[in-house]
C-alpha cells in the first residue's frame, strides 16, 4: 500500500502544482481537516467545505487527509461551520467512500504540515484503523418513550406518584404555586420511574441488537424520557438485516416507544480515542 | 458501496430516520466529542469551540423538568381530549437551543403565570409585592438545585 499517487486525475491538492484556483504560493494557507482517507479516494462530489472553499486530498502513502483551506480572521464554532464538517464527511460516506472523521475543530498551518506532522508520523496507523473501517457504517438508534402512555404506566405502578398526583390535582389552580415544592417531589419521582423503566428497556434493546453490529457505544441518554441512545457499527452486508430489526423493535414497541435510527455516520464512535 | 443515505426499508411506518444532511440535533455531540483528534502543536486554537460544546452538554435542569413532569401527569386525562402540547416537543427544541435560553424561557413563562394569576388586581400592593417575590426566590433555589 504504498502508491503515493495515482494516475488519474491529479488530485487537487495531492499534487502541489494542480492547485486548485486562486493564487500561486497558496500552500501556506492555514488547513482544515475533516478526517483522514485513502490515498486513491476522490474528494467529495457533492459538498463544499467551510465557507463554502472547495475540498481537496492531501496524499502521502497510503493515506490522505481531507482538507479546505482554513477561513481566516474569525472564530470557527458556527452552526454553518459543523454543517459543513458534516457535510463533507457525510458526502464521502454515501459516495462510498471510507472516512476517519476527525472532531471539528482540526486545523495545521499549511498543506505541507498536514503531510508532515499529521500523515508521515500517523499514516501507517490512520491506514490500519481505515481498513478495520472499510465497508463498515455507523448507524445511530436514538429511542424516546411515548410520554403519555408511559406516563399511565408509572401511574398505575407506583401507588406514591399516583396519590400525590391526586392530592395535587385537587388543589384549586390559583393555590397551585403554594404547592410548588410538592409539585418538584412529584416530578421528580417520576423522573426516578422512568430512569428504572429506561434501564430495563434500553438494555433489551441493546442486548437484541447487538449480535447484528460489530461494536456497540451506548450512551447514557440526555433527557429523561429518553430510551436508548447507542451507535452501532453495521457492516455494509448486514445494514439491511440491522434496519428490518430495528424496524421489528419499533413496531412491536410503538405504543410505548418511538425510535429513530440516524445515519449511515461516519464512524465517530469507533476511530481510536488518541 | 454504501447505498444512498435516504434509502428505507420497506414498509419503514415506524422507524424515524434521520442524520442525511438534515439536522445537527442528532448529530453535534459526535461532531464535538467524538472522531479524531490531531494533537500537534501545529494545531490552530479554535476560540469558540468550548462554548458550543457546554451548550449542548447541559443537561435539561433538573427542577424544570421535575416541574414539567408533574404538570404532564396532571394533564394526562385532559390530554385525551385533543391538542395539548407534549413535552417531547416542549424539549425538543430546548436540545439544540441551548440550556440557557430555556431556562429563560421557563423564568418568564413563571413570571407570566403570576401575573395571570395575581396581575389584574392593582388593588392590594402589599400582596402583589409579596407574591413578586416568589419567582425570584424560586429562580435562586433552582439555580443551588442545579449546581
Amino acid at each position: 500500500m504504498t502508491a503515493p499517487q495515482t494516475p488519474e486525475a491529479p488530485q487537487p491538492g495531492a499534487d502541489p502544482q494542480g492547485a486548485p484556483a486562486p493564487a500561486a504560493g497558496d500552500r501556506q494557507v492555514p488547513q482544515y481537516v475533516y478526517g483522514v482517507t485513502v490515498a486513491d479516494a476522490a474528494p467529495p462530489a457533492q459538498a463544499t467545505g467551510l465557507d463554502g472553499n472547495p475540498v481537496s486530498l492531501v496524499a502521502h502513502g497510503p493515506v490522505a487527509a481531507v482538507v479546505s483551506d482554513l477561513p481566516q480572521g474569525r472564530p470557527l464554532g458556527e452552526r454553518a461551520d459543523l454543517l459543513a464538517h458534516q457535510g463533507v464527511l457525510e458526502a464521502l460516506i454515501s459516495e462510498g467512500t471510507a472516512v476517519l472523521p476527525f472532531r471539528f475543530g482540526a486545523a495545521l498551518t499549511s498543506a505541507d504540515a498536514v503531510r508532515q506532522e499529521l500523515l508521515e508520523p500517523n499514516g501507517e496507523r490512520l491506514a490500519e484503523v481505515l481498513r478495520a473501517l472499510d465497508g463498515k457504517v455507523e448507524l445511530r438508534l436514538k429511542g424516546t418513550y411515548v410520554q403519555e402512555n408511559v406516563l399511565r404506566e408509572v401511574m398505575a405502578d407506583d401507588p406514591e406518584i399516583a396519590s400525590l398526583n391526586e392530592r395535587l390535582r385537587s388543589i384549586p389552580a390559583d393555590a397551585a404555586d403554594a404547592a410548588y415544592y410538592d409539585r418538584v417531589r412529584l416530578g421528580e419521582l417520576i423522573a426516578r420511574a422512568l430512569e428504572q423503566r429506561r434501564d430495563q428497556d434500553g438494555q433489551a434493546l441493546l442486548e437484541s441488537l447487538a449480535p447484528l453490529a460489530e461494536h456497540v457505544v451506548a450512551r447514557t441518554p440526555m433527557r429523561e424520557e429518553d430510551v436508548v441512545d447507542a451507535s452501532f457499527l453495521v457492516d455494509h452486508e448486514r445494514r439491511e438485516e440491522f434496519e428490518q430489526a430495528v424496524e421489528k423493535h419499533a413496531a412491536d414497541r410503538a405504543e410505548r416507544v418511538r425510535l429513530r435510527l440516524i445515519g449511515p455516520l461516519p464512524p465517530y464512535d469507533f476511530v481510536p480515542e488518541t | 458501496m454504501t447505498g444512498p443515505i435516504a434509502q428505507q426499508t420497506s414498509g419503514s411506518n415506524y422507524v424515524q430516520r434521520g442524520g442525511s444532511g438534515g439536522g445537527l440535533a442528532d448529530v453535534v455531540d459526535l461532531i464535538l466529542e467524538k472522531g479524531l483528534v490531531i494533537d500537534l502543536y501545529a494545531r490552530v486554537a479554535l476560540v469558540g469551540i468550548e462554548i458550543l460544546t457546554i451548550d449542548v452538554r447541559i443537561v435539561v435542569a433538573s427542577v424544570d423538568t421535575y416541574l414539567r413532569f408533574a404538570e404532564a401527569v396532571n394533564r394526562l386525562d385532559l390530554a385525551n381530549n385533543g391538542a395539548s402540547q407534549g413535552l417531547p416537543q416542549f424539549l425538543g427544541g430546548a436540545q439544540e437551543s441551548g440550556a440557557k435560553k430555556k431556562t429563560r424561557g421557563a423564568l418568564e413563562g413563571a413570571q407570566e403565570r403570576l401575573k395571570e394569576t395575581f396581575g389584574s388586581s392593582d388593588e392590594d400592593e402589599d400582596e402583589d409585592e409579596g407574591k413578586e417575590k416568589q419567582p425570584s426566590r424560586r429562580s435562586r433555589s433552582k439555580k443551588e438545585d442545579d449546581e
